[in-house]
């Protein structure tokens, strides 16, 4: 607990300025939702044969899981608020659409009659009767929708939406606790501001004369109207404050702007801080970190799209991943192949390879290494139908992962189990695994004390380190290419490892560690950040 | 003037109403009666165009509503139903004052109307104007329901059922003061009830309606007296004329072609005629004018009997009219303790006789089911 607080004190700012963030995307995502979903309602009221189809695509939007729509939205709208945006947007629609029809079908047919027969036309029957009358259970829903967003929201970060989620994913990759704390917590509070603000709404909508009370005490319920409406009052300025915040920061953009990406991990997360960081200071750029943007399928698609200028990527990544070719060890191919593809498929240049190789590893605890004297994966792959492997999604889907690796060593594991980045360490202590998949820089090994496997029959391709950008990105700032050679060349193996050791067993905060790393190196100033 | 001319209704395939043609004049308090399902509110609706005929047309004032701005249509004419026609959100004021306010009027001229309406209706404006309908009670709540049907003072009013919900009291204050409203504004009104007492108190036409079908349309007398069918007197009841005994006349319950006799004959001759007669008196009638009565008892104390009737009768006889109700009947016979009336026209025709005999028949029919009116 006193971790957490002195967490969520060192980093007050940014889960402040996050929170922000995640009002405003959350407010945004509702408003449209409110603008589309209440209209559709009423239209399905007067259009009954819409009725169906409008709820049933709604409902079937709203079963999908949030997951899987925000990845489907990745190759159509990119990444970042945007897709997360339209997301929420889809997702709140059904409690909206589906209350207003409600609200509106459950008022008294004879009372609707009797309004268009005193000669109120449609729409005066519609604004003046209707939705007055139906307002209390269209707000219910509104409410729904709002406390779902803000949930939903958290998860968005998966496609660098930024908000709360950041600091829960991040949290996970990494496995601190205090960080995910420092995202949830507020999130919580959040939904729960936001489920009271709204529920004063709803009250306060409800007519007067509807309300479950005895009308003698409507004197009363107005002195309290006028407190809540007064509490509404301060919450709505603030909110245009929280907007106005934004398009002032936002007007702070200099013309001169790259946007640096990176993957969910920390060593990702290291290294774009770092170019980041160096770039800013070498240069008069200004740049944009988009950080935990999910593996290198929402990365490359958001290089693709233009939404960042710049991430770092592993050649043996490219080659196979990105550019579908079959894996091999051939260090110097793999790099040439990647570099003239990427360029005429993508304009995409490729810079120079990095010093350190993330390649992929196995590892083990000690006392397992022990137990069955393994040094090399020729060894594990004696006993591996005794063990179980827990490994990343992405390790156990690739060619270059856990498939080709069992066919090139021949065996197979005696289970096999998809987890996310770090959770897969803790299950490797709880000993529900017994062999982790892990990148040879990583950090959490060191943190876990684990013996990594010697690829003895060299099967894992080469995963230097190399900066991708975009080729007119290139072209406007050719001074990139000289700069990130000369960072690139700083950083081993052993640093990494030391640097994302720092991050994950340390806690320190990883633009931190980029930066004690590049002052240390006497690569920038230490006034300079 | 409203004139259905050969209006027919269909709702998906099925006829409520077949053909009906009928006029109801400027003025008129008209009730539209029948049992449940017989079309009386589709009529109602068709008149303010909430419902379109099949075919046929529905004229006010010789125009064909059908070419008419439904909305403006509407506005000029008051609609009340049962107490569910009230916003629930809006408070009295708001109610009544919805269409004025849309149509934008003078707002002070609104507010004198609106108080006007409510003192029209018998509630304190003060006291009620910013209230909920939820806080009155249905009474009080339908008096509002008639205000906002006043409210844009139209020519015409519908009204479907506005008093069915209210217990009988409440309801007899509301018929009484919507009496009065139209003793005095003198609108032309359409009232859609089930309540055959109800039409009879307040129309002065009344349609009855069966199976889509116009059965009779006339003056709620001549319903009760002359029902056109079997149907509508089943509808009306042989009973129900005594709820209202105006409706009952002299010439109702007047013996028809009494004994009688002329001024001329003797008293001999009269005593025989009231022997054979089994009567105890005899209109004394020259030219079918009602000369006076010769008793029994007066001819039996004369001992001469070859003396003329002329000379013994009782002369200026109690007489009532052919219009005079049973009630006057009643009054008249007992302050003069008589037992025969004479029921004489203007020109003091006699047209019937009645006797406390013939009283005691009539009543009698309201306990058996015989028929004697």
């Amino acid at each position: 607990m006193g971790g957490f607080l002195s967490y969520m004190q060192q980093n007050q700012a940014q889960i402040f300025s996050l929170t922000l963030e995640h009002i405003r995307l959350t407010a945004i995502s509702v408003g449209i939702a409110i603008l589309i979903g209440i209209p559709l309602g009423i239209l399905i009221c007067y259009i009954k044969r819409l009725s169906k189809p409008v709820l049933g695509v709604a409902s079937v939007i709203q079963a999908i899981p949030s997951m899987a729509m925000l990845g489907f939205a990745i190759p159509f709208l990119g990444i970042g608020t945007l897709p997360a945006i339209i997301c929420v947007i889809l997702y709140s629609l059904l409690p909206i659409i589906k209350n207003t029809a409600t609200g509106i079908e459950s008022i008294n047919p004879q009372m609707v009659e009797a309004a268009h027969g005193i000669g109120l036309t449609r729409f005066q029957v519609l604004t003046k009767v209707q939705i007055p009358l139906a307002l209390p259970v269209i707000m219910a829903g509104v409410r729904i929708s709002a406390v779902t967003a803000v949930g939903l929201m958290t998860i968005a970060a998966f496609i660098g939406a930024g908000g709360l989620g950041y600091l829960v994913f991040s949290g996970i990759r990494t496995v601190n606790t205090n960080q995910i704390l420092a995202g949830a917590i507020p999130a919580c509070i959040l939904a729960l501001l936001i489920d009271f603000l709204l529920g004063l709404v709803e009250k306060l909508v409800t007519p007067i004369s509807l309300q479950k009370t005895n009308p003698r005490a409507h004197r009363s319920i107005q002195r309290t109207r006028k407190l809540q409406k007064g509490i509404l009052g301060v919450f709505c300025i603030l909110l245009i404050l929280v907007f106005g915040v934004n398009i002032f920061s936002t007007k702070q953009k200099s013309a001169k702007t790259i946007t640096v990406g990176s993957k969910d991990f920390t060593e990702q997360m290291i290294l774009s801080n770092m170019v980041s960081d160096y770039i800013q200071n070498k240069t008069d750029i200004t740049v944009h970190c988009k950080e935990n943007l999910g593996g290198s399928q929402v990365c490359f698609s958001a290089l693709k799209s233009g939404d960042i200028d710049l991430y770092v990527e592993y050649s043996g990544t490219a080659y196979a991943d990105l550019l579908k070719h079959k894996p091999i060890s051939d260090v110097s191919k793999v790099y040439n192949t990647t570099k003239n593809e990427l360029k005429s498929k993508f304009d995409i240049d490729t810079l120079n390879q990095m010093n350190f190789n993330n390649t992929y590893t196995v590892a083990v605890k000690k006392d397992t290494a022990q137990k069955y004297h393994l040094k090399t994966l020729s060894d594990l792959a004696k006993v591996g139908s005794q063990l179980r492997i827990g490994t990343t999604l992405e390790f156990l889907n690739r060619e270059d992962g856990l498939p080709g690796l069992m066919k090139k060593y021949n065996f197979q594991f005696a289970k096999t189990t998809g987890l996310d980045g770090s959770p897969r360490y803790v299950a490797l202590e709880n000993r529900e695994t017994d062999v982790v998949d892990a990148f040879s820089t990583d950090g959490l090994l060191k943190k876990f004390n684990l013996v990594t496997l010697e690829d003895d029959k060299h099967f894992f391709p080469p995963y230097y380190a190399i900066p991708l950008v975009r080729g007119k990105t290139l072209e406007k700032y050719p001074e990139l290419s000289p700069l990130l050679k000369e960072l690139g060349a700083h950083l081993t193996n052993s640093i990494m490892q030391q640097l994302n050791y720092e991050v994950d067993e340390q806690q320190k905060k990883p633009s931190d560690v980029a930066h004690s790393f590049l002052v240390k190196e006497g690569l920038i100033n230490r006034t300079a950040k | 003037m409203i004139e259905f001319e050969h209006v027919c209704k269909k709702f998906k395939g099925h006829t409520v109403i077949p053909d009906l043609s009928f006029k109801i004049e400027d003025g008129d308090f008209v009730a539209i009666i029948g049992a449940s399902g017989c079309g009386k509110t589709t009529t109602l609706k068709m008149i303010n165009r909430l419902i379109s005929p099949t075919s046929g047309k529905i004229l006010i004032d010789g125009e064909n509503i059908a070419h008419k701005d439904v909305i403006a249509l509407r506005r000029n004419m008051g609609y009340a139903i049962q107490q569910t026609g009230l916003f629930p959100h809006l408070t009295v004021r708001k109610n009544i004052e919805m269409i004025p306010r849309i149509q934008k009027k003078d707002p002070a001229e609104i507010e004198k109307n609106t108080q006007a309406l409510m003192k029209m209706v018998g509630l304190d404006p003060q006291n009620f104007l910013d209230r909920y309908p939820k806080e009155l009670s249905g009474g009080q709540q339908q008096r509002v329901g008639v205000a906002r049907a006043f409210a844009t003072d139209p020519k015409i009013i519908l009204m479907d059922e506005p008093f069915s919900a209210l217990d009988p009291i409440t309801r007899e204050g509301l018929q009484d003061k919507l009496l009065d409203l139209q003793a005095e504004l003198k609108k032309t009104i359409v009232f859609v009830t089930h309540d055959m007492d109800e039409a009879i108190k307040l129309a002065d036409r009344i349609i009855i309606m069966d199976h889509g079908q116009l059965v009779q349309y006339d003056t709620p007398e001549n319903i009760l007296k002359n029902p056109a069918n079997e149907f509508v007197a089943q509808f009306v009841g042989h009973k129900r004329i005594w709820g209202s005994p105006d409706f009952i006349k002299a010439e109702d319950i007047m013996i028809e072609h009494p004994i009688g006799c002329s001024p001329e004959l003797t008293l001999f001759r009269c005593l025989e005629q009231m022997r054979n007669r089994n009567v105890d008196s005899l209109m004394v009638v020259k030219d079918g004018i009602l000369q006076g009565i010769l008793t029994a008892k007066q001819a039996l104390a004369e001992p001469d009997r070859s003396v003329k009737a002329r000379s013994i009768m009782t002369q200026n006889v109690l007489h009532v009219a052919p219009q005079d109700t049973i009630l006057d009947v009643l009054h008249l016979m007992n302050e003069n303790h008589v037992s025969t009336i004479p029921v004489l026209d203007k020109s003091h025709t006699l047209m019937g006789l009645i006797t406390r005999s013939s009283l005691v028949a009539t009543m009698s029919s309201q306990f058996f089911e015989t028929e004697a009116i």
